[in-house]
């Protein structure tokens, strides 16, 4: 359905969720995070990027899978430690990071469901904002097949307007919400129907920066694959863990047991983010590293994305959210790295 | 003035006569004044090398004992080889130091020009004549106070001209904006609670991406205690070998293995820490790391009157010995 809800009313809609736990961005310094709103009178929804996508709230950075003890002679117990999270409703979720939940989908509930992930992600509902401007001076969601109103993986979007804001429903979790509240929503008319075509075509013509040929990208990758090309690219790289850690569809994990000196016998099995940047990440047991240098590793970053992402499941692993690009230490920017990757066949 | 066209000249040359085989600079990149590292390898892109107050990376990071290559190098950055040089990791002869120096400004803080430019994307940033940053932006030319927008680690730099360096760029201007220690010095006046809630509320953000290491010119150790294989792994190890390595640091990102984290890392950094902030600077949840080793590096000045950095023939704070070296705090 489709609906307009008044600027005034926004704190009251999200008074009426209550029985959801709602997220939305919340100022800290100069940094945003999506936080537990305490009073929704104070929600502001004119955030640029959070420093960290919603990826976390489906996956988190630590996850623990179960507690393991072992007693002498006795048989391990294990204990599954499935998450139990209060249902929610995150608001102010912009279209690229919704984009990546349909990514990350792909690898933790299509082929192979992990309950971790499942039971997180049912909880959560989506509430998009559509970029009128450009959220970061580094993103290019409509490069990579996205747009600044795109309503893949949300359950609702909306559109400010210059009164109020334009409300879709896109889901039948999504109508729910807004049924909740329905008396504080308006029929759209011509006029606001008019505005937001207006406002969403505005927007598109904002995004600056372009992939050159996304079609032809996976080729070239394939084809520069031995290239030095990765050495030049990668020369400033200083290797930490910001382009993958800050993704929103990087979804690399370690698995570790963790246990104190004193009872080595029982801990727990924790799932902790891990990067493909970090020299260990690929590192086996009897020494060898197939991916023995920051070239190779950088080409993995980016072959993941354009490449082999798209090779498995038809679509471009990147949503052109820009973190990795305005946070990286030394410059390294993805789409000049895929612009410029043409032409380097070995 | 620093005259860019003179590094410029003096990369080409060195790199034409086969003196260095790289000159490790900067370059602008971008539309919105980023300014990235440039590893120049031929004479003629010697013309691609920038000067500008972006260049706030410190590219001592990149030296790792190959050489010869020269090297751009602002005071802090040069401090940085300086203790590099102390501590033998690379030769003198291995490195020609581009001297540059910050005449009485160093670099921007890109959050706190953010701030001042309310919405407008900084398209350029030069220096001015004298105290401004020249910010260009779509609409015009701004001048900025330097002291409004330097990093804050330029705010406390005791100077602002190479240690140490085979060609110098630029006149040495002494001038002081604060006292080196004092953002530390504030800060040691809050009570141990106030202390604790900071640190607990910063250590609780904490990713452990790492950053604040990988891009210390100081921390170049093969091996690291953060790192799920904390020893180097070779096809001789033994099983044994590596059954009994110790994990000292999970990688759960939780506040206590978090504070393991940052307190191993800033004891590394004792003596050693040069101040030039990169550290601080890319932090994506901008935790104050500084502050950490600004207080270490109190603490070398006030029980050992050591300051790092300052010459390379002096011997390192860690590997000496002086008879008159106080021993009061040992209890």
């Amino acid at each position: 359905m489709e609906k307009v809800l008044d600027r005034r009313h926004l704190g009251d809609w999200v008074e009426r969720l209550g029985s959801y736990r709602v997220y939305a961005p919340v100022a800290d310094g100069d940094l945003w995070h999506y936080e537990v709103v305490g009073d929704p009178g104070e929600m502001r929804l004119d955030h640029p990027n959070t420093v960290h996508s919603p990826k976390g709230m489906v996956f988190p950075q630590r996850e623990v899978l179960f507690e393991f003890e072992h007693q002498k002679g006795a048989s391990p117990v294990i204990d599954q430690v499935l998450p139990d999270p209060q249902p929610s409703v995150v608001f102010g979720v912009r279209p690229c990071d919704a984009r990546a939940l349909t990514l990350t989908d792909k690898v933790f509930a299509d082929d192979f469901e992990d309950p971790y992930y499942r039971a997180r992600r049912n909880r959560a509902a989506w509430v998009g904002l559509s970029c009128n401007a450009p959220p970061s001076p580094a993103c290019f969601c409509s490069s990579v097949g996205g747009s600044p109103h795109s309503e893949d993986g949300l359950d609702i979007l909306m559109t400010e307007l210059a009164d109020g804001y334009f409300v879709t429903t896109l889901t039948n979790r999504g109508e729910e919400i807004v049924g909740s509240a329905i008396s504080l929503f308006e029929d759209p008319d011509r006029e606001a129907e008019r505005e937001l075509e207006r406002v969403h075509a505005e927007s598109r013509r904002r995004m600056e920066r372009t992939i050159d040929d996304l079609e032809a990208t996976p080729a070239r990758l394939r084809e520069a694959f031995e290239s030095t090309f990765w050495d030049d690219e990668s020369r400033a790289c200083i290797q930490c863990g910001i382009c993958t850690y800050l993704c929103p569809a990087c979804h690399c994990f370690d698995i570790n047991d963790e246990v104190s000196s004193s009872s080595p016998l029982r801990g727990r099995r924790v799932r902790t983010w891990d990067s493909c940047q970090f020299a260990d990440f690929t590192m086996h047991s009897s020494g060898h590293n197939p991916r023995p240098d920051k070239a190779s590793r950088m080409r993995q970053r980016i072959c993941h994305k354009f490449l082999y992402f798209v090779e498995r499941h038809h679509v471009c692993q990147c949503t052109g959210c820009g973190r990795c690009v305005s946070e990286c230490p030394v410059g390294v920017d993805i789409l000049a790295v895929v612009n410029r990757v043409a032409g380097h066949a070995r | 003035m620093v005259d860019l066209r003179e590094i410029r000249e003096r990369a080409r040359e060195l790199l034409e006569k086969g003196r260095v085989g790289c000159v490790i600079g900067y370059r602008r990149d971008g539309a919105d004044m980023t300014v990235t590292p440039a590893f120049v390898t031929r004479p003629e892109d010697a013309g691609t090398l920038a000067w500008d107050p972006g260049c706030v990376h410190n590219l001592a990071v990149y030296l790792d004992g190959k050489g010869p290559v020269a090297i751009v190098a602002k005071g802090c950055d040069s401090r940085a080889i300086v203790v590099l040089l102390q501590e033998k990791y690379i030769k003198r002869e291995d490195v020609h130091i581009l001297g540059v120096s910050c005449e009485g400004a160093g670099v921007l803080d890109r959050a706190k020009l953010r701030r001042r430019l309310g919405g407008k994307t900084p398209r350029k940033a030069d220096f001015g004549d004298g105290d401004d940053f020249l910010i260009t932006t779509d609409d015009d030319v701004i001048a900025i106070p330097a002291a409004d927008v330097l990093a804050e680690r330029c705010l406390e730099c005791r100077t602002a001209f190479p240690a140490v360096h085979d060609d110098v760029f630029g006149d040495r201007v002494e001038r002081t904006f604060r006292d080196p220690f004092h953002s530390v010095e504030a800060f040691e006046s809050s009570s141990d609670e106030q202390r604790w809630t900071f640190w607990k509320r910063h250590m609780d953000r904490c990713i452990r991406c790492h950053a604040c290491r990988s891009v210390c010119p100081m921390c170049f150790c093969e091996e690291c205690v953060v790192d799920s294989i904390n020893f180097a792994v070779t096809a001789e190890t033994t099983a044994e070998h590596k059954a009994g390595r110790v994990k000292w640091i999970e990688k759960s990102p939780t506040a206590s293995e978090n504070f393991g984290y940052h307190l191993v890392r800033a004891l590394h950094l004792a003596g050693r820490c040069v101040d030039c902030g990169e550290c601080e600077r890319v932090c994506p949840l901008d935790i104050p790391i500084r502050l950490l080793n600004r207080k270490l590096e109190k603490e070398a000045l006030e029980a050992f009157g050591y300051e790092a950095g300052l010459d390379p023939d002096v011997a390192p704070l860690f590997s000496s010995f002086r008879d008159d070296d106080p021993g009061d705090f040992i209890s």
